[in-house]
């Protein structure tokens, strides 16, 4: 690396890569701000950095909006009565528009599909690229073209030209001029600049020299330009994808790994039919050489926010297969590995021209996220750290990895709280680990600071971040700015957040590159089939007395707890368990979980289950035929894997988060069963009349409905009332779960997530002893009671079950011979 | 000396019954005489009001239910 501008002579040597990793040890002043900045402030930086960006993010967007680009129009019989101000009349339908499946709203770039045209299969292809989906029921989907969507697009190599030409050629009425403008605008200066990192050296690169010249001549970037004598821009051949090949598609067949070290062979492209495919290739042929400047890597964040002032913002490039300083690792998929159209889908728009784009891919639960990270992880073929929640989908993760490719066992670590002393012996390798790990502050024990040096001292291939969504930006910086890596792939069910935060990620990962359609992949089996059904419980009047006088707090305990409600679930795990399914029950409160737990008698797991029960009563879940019916709080949300549960009952949620609904429904959808003639699986979500839960339900659904799924909403049980011994048919039995209800209040608390189903956080709650007044004769049973256990919890019993299922065969036997004995 | 008071008849579901009776509950102006779990007399001169009311109430179940695909 040439020695940078302004460092000391003494210095230069041997300092650029200590000056990557940690910006206290950099030589001289090569911009101001490395000087003030001492170890201790980088804690709270990334913050206010946070804010910054925001602003500049904001004010950005503000300059890329539609709006910016509205006319007006004249319309020849207006009846603003009817249409208001979208009356769009003045966009002639073409002659043909009964075969063009497009429609499009020039005021906000909304776009509308009819997805029954038969042209609806192409022009999907194409809007996935461009737009963002809004809303995919079944026969109308809904898109939006925004900014970021557009330079998605543009970042997986379509011009301007492309997309306007193709949009015009699906749309039954001309283009708008607004959007065509809106279109060449954004395109325009998105994407024009790349960052490249090459040789471990970044270079800012772009088709057009005048570009750089540009952004050269800002006092800002100019002096961050790292000099090598001459002021000329290094100019070379554009990349193509050339011969790379993902492993696991069609196209890798027969092609050998060697050919991957060619370059501009156009032979063996992986074929795509998409319809911009050919137009992306002849993209490529036009743009012959691409022009580059270096800047040294501290800088990077300086003049990516630079950029974006200028409305130029980057896209971050990785050519891995011409970095010959990071070690290669061995790694391919196994033989015999097929990846899924979508998938496969999905990682030609990472690979779009050869090298690797940071972005994110949107797949739904259970479609195979992982192996799309794994599969990106055996293209790159480099060292790969892969981040995810919690500690158990470390594990997974790094079993996944040893499942689908030929990795060496040894090069691929866990760094966990219970495991950070193991590192990789070769050269590379891959690092799976946890998000808190990695920002966790303060003290860490001694091994974990050594694994900590070691990964921020090196360089990575490739970073693949696990349900990225809920990862705060602040995190995330942090992650970032500590580990070096030269892409990024999000992954990631449900790209929303109540928090609209979401658009954070575009900048700090890169664009959305790629989301499935729910419902093609539930028809095509890779996904179960769902139903998904509301079902109403009208509150009893004394319920709905005492809810209308109830305090907040309160109410969400009568709702939950409403007698109908109980009745309810009781009837549908009656009615699924002589189906045959396995049934999940979720709910949000404790209180609510144990209470129905053990009036139904059921088994459950909550955040104060001890560690050996859970996966005791997991796996009685998942191999007894006698329970097969399960009570999960929060803690079930996510990162659980059971694929034996056809059925999903939900009792409580929390308000209306639509990602706590998506993840729920995810639980069933990778049912074993899913490719049974004429199966489903049943989600169903129980909600109290009359009450907020009913407006909490409705926005929770909205995510799923975007997605095409429909809710059927069930007023009435047939033959509630006939079900036996069924909870709460009296009333007096009703008064007094009223009364214990409202008495109970402040044990009622939700469940806190330490950390997930298969770790129990580390702080054991004690619960206070409770002291009530009574009389002496009360306790010793002299007032006319005794003791008596009716609420047994079935957990206990299953341990007991277990317990004597696993005697020795020597035992059994001597029962048996003493069971014969008697009987003769 | 009997007193007649001009009342209404309002027939409703158990659910909006309890939230006129809570309605009620505050000043004791409305009600005249509950019947059952459907049925309730109320004065003649407050429907109005009770029905401005209702709907205030059951319009807090649905906190911002505008239109539109947003």
């Amino acid at each position: 690396m040439p020695p940078k501008r302004k460092a000391a002579p003494s210095a230069a040597k041997g300092e650029a890569k200590a000056g990557r990793t940690s910006r206290m040890s950099t030589p001289g002043a090569a911009t101001p701000r490395s000087l003030d900045d001492t170890g201790d402030d980088a804690e709270d930086e990334p913050v206010v950095g946070d804010e910054e960006l925001q602003r500049e993010l904001d004010k950005n967007i503000d300059i890329f909006s539609v709006d910016k680009y509205k006319k007006k129009h004249t319309v020849r019989e207006p009846m603003p009565h009817i249409f208001g101000n979208n009356d769009y009349s003045y966009l002639d339908l073409k002659k043909d528009h009964q075969n063009r499946p497009l429609w499009i709203d020039p005021q906000k770039g909304r776009i509308i599909l009819e997805s029954f045209n038969p042209l609806a299969e192409q022009a999907q292809d194409f809007l996935v690229t461009i737009a963002e989906p809004l809303s995919r029921p079944t026969f109308m989907h809904e898109y939006a073209l925004t900014t970021h969507s557009l330079y998605a697009a543009v970042s997986v190599g379509l011009s301007p030209s492309d997309i306007i030409s193709t949009l015009d050629r699906f749309l039954k009425t001309p283009l708008p001029e607004e959007i065509r403008n809106f279109i060449t605008n954004c395109t325009q200066s998105y994407g024009k600049v790349k960052l490249v990192l090459k040789n471990t050296k970044y270079f800012v690169e772009s088709p057009d020299p005048d570009v750089l010249q540009l952004l050269l001549k800002d006092p800002i970037i100019g002096p961050l330009r790292v000099q090598h004598g001459d002021q000329e821009l290094t100019t070379e051949a554009a990349p193509k994808i050339g011969a790379l090949v993902i492993p696991g598609t069609g196209a890798a067949k027969g092609v050998t790994q060697t050919s991957d070290q060619q370059l501009g062979d156009h032979g063996e492209a992986p074929k795509e039919k998409d319809v911009f495919a050919t137009l992306n290739e002849d993209d490529d042929d036009e743009q012959d050489v691409t022009h580059a400047f270096e800047i040294a890597d501290k800088d990077v964040e300086t003049v990516q926010k630079q950029c974006l002032l200028l409305n130029y913002p980057v896209l971050e490039e990785y050519d891995f297969r011409r970095d010959e300083v990071n070690a290669n690792l061995e790694i391919d998929l196994r033989p015999g590995t097929q990846i899924r159209p979508y998938q496969e889908k999905s990682l030609s728009k990472m690979f779009g021209n050869g090298r690797a784009k940071s972005g994110l891919i949107v797949l739904p639960c259970g479609a195979g996220k992982t192996l799309v990270g794994i599969t990106a992880a055996c293209t790159i073929k480099k060292g790969v750290i892969v981040l995810c929640t919690s500690s158990m989908s470390v594990v997974q993760w790094r079993l996944e990895f040893l499942k689908w490719s030929n990795i060496n066992p040894e090069d691929i670590v866990a760094f966990t709280s219970d495991n950070k002393g193991s590192m990789f012996t070769g050269s590379t390798g891959i690092v799976v680990t946890t998000y808190s790990m990695l920002t966790q502050a303060g003290q860490r024990s001694y091994d974990a600071d050594k694994m900590m040096k070691f990964l921020t001292n090196r360089e990575w291939g490739l970073m693949l971040l696990d349900e990225v969504h809920v990862v705060p930006a602040n995190i995330f910086r942090r992650v970032t700015s500590s580990i070096k890596s030269h892409s990024k792939l999000g992954l990631t069910a449900t790209l929303l957040r109540e928090d609209d935060k979401i658009s954070d990620l575009n900048f700090l990962i890169g664009p959305k590159l790629f989301e499935a359609n729910w419902m093609e992949l539930s028809k095509q089996g890779h996904i179960a089939r769902v139903q998904c059904a509301e079902v109403w419980c009208p509150m009893p009047t004394e319920f709905y007395d005492e809810y209308l006088k109830a305090p907040a707090r309160k109410k969400q305990l009568l709702y939950i707890m409403n007698p109908r409600k109980f009745q309810a679930c009781q009837y549908l795990i009656n009615y699924h368990e002589a189906r045959g399914d396995k049934i999940i029950v979720f709910a949000d409160n404790v209180y609510a979980l144990k209470k129905y737990a053990f009036k139904l008698g059921r088994a459950f797991i909550y955040g104060g289950t001890p560690q050996a029960e859970r996966l005791k009563v997991l796996d009685n879940f998942q191999k007894n035929p006698e329970l097969n019916t399960l009570f999960l709080s929060k803690i079930g949300d996510t990162s659980l894997d059971l694929p034996e549960a056809t059925c999903l009952i939900q009792i409580s949620s929390h308000y209306g988060s639509r990602r706590q609904e998506a993840q729920r429904l995810g639980r069933i959808l990778r049912a074993k069963r899913r490719n049974d003639e004429g199966f489903n699986a049943f989600f169903y979500s129980l909600v109290s009349k009359d009450t907020q839960e009913v407006y909490f339900s409705s926005k929770r659904q909205a995510f799923l409905v975007d997605q095409g799924y429909a809710f059927k909403v069930i007023t009435q049980l047939a033959n509630m009332e006939n079900t036996p011994d069924l909870a709460f048919s009296t009333p007096a039995e009703r008064r007094e779960l009223l009364q214990t209800v409202l008495v109970d209040n402040e044990t009622a608390e939700d469940d806190e997530i330490d950390d997930d189903l298969f770790h129990r956080g580390k702080k054991g709650k004690k619960k206070g002893t409770r002291r009530t007044a009574g009389t002496l004769g009360e306790l010793s049973g002299g007032q006319d009671m005794a003791y008596i256990e009716r609420n047994k919890k079935v957990n206990q019993a299953l341990k007991k079950g277990k317990g004597k299922q696993e005697s020795h065969s020597f035992f059994k036997k001597i029962g048996r011979e003493n069971a014969r004995r008697a009987v003769q | 000396m009997p007193r007649a008071i001009r009342g209404v008849l309002v027939e409703c579901d158990p659910a909006i019954k309890s939230i006129i009776v809570n309605i009620d509950s505050d000043n004791h102006d409305y009600i005249i005489e509950e019947l059952d779990e459907e049925r309730v007399v109320i004065k003649e001169n407050m429907v109005a009001a009770l029905k401005a009311k209702l709907e205030e109430r059951l319009a807090e179940n649905h906190p911002d239910d505008e239109s539109g695909s947003e």
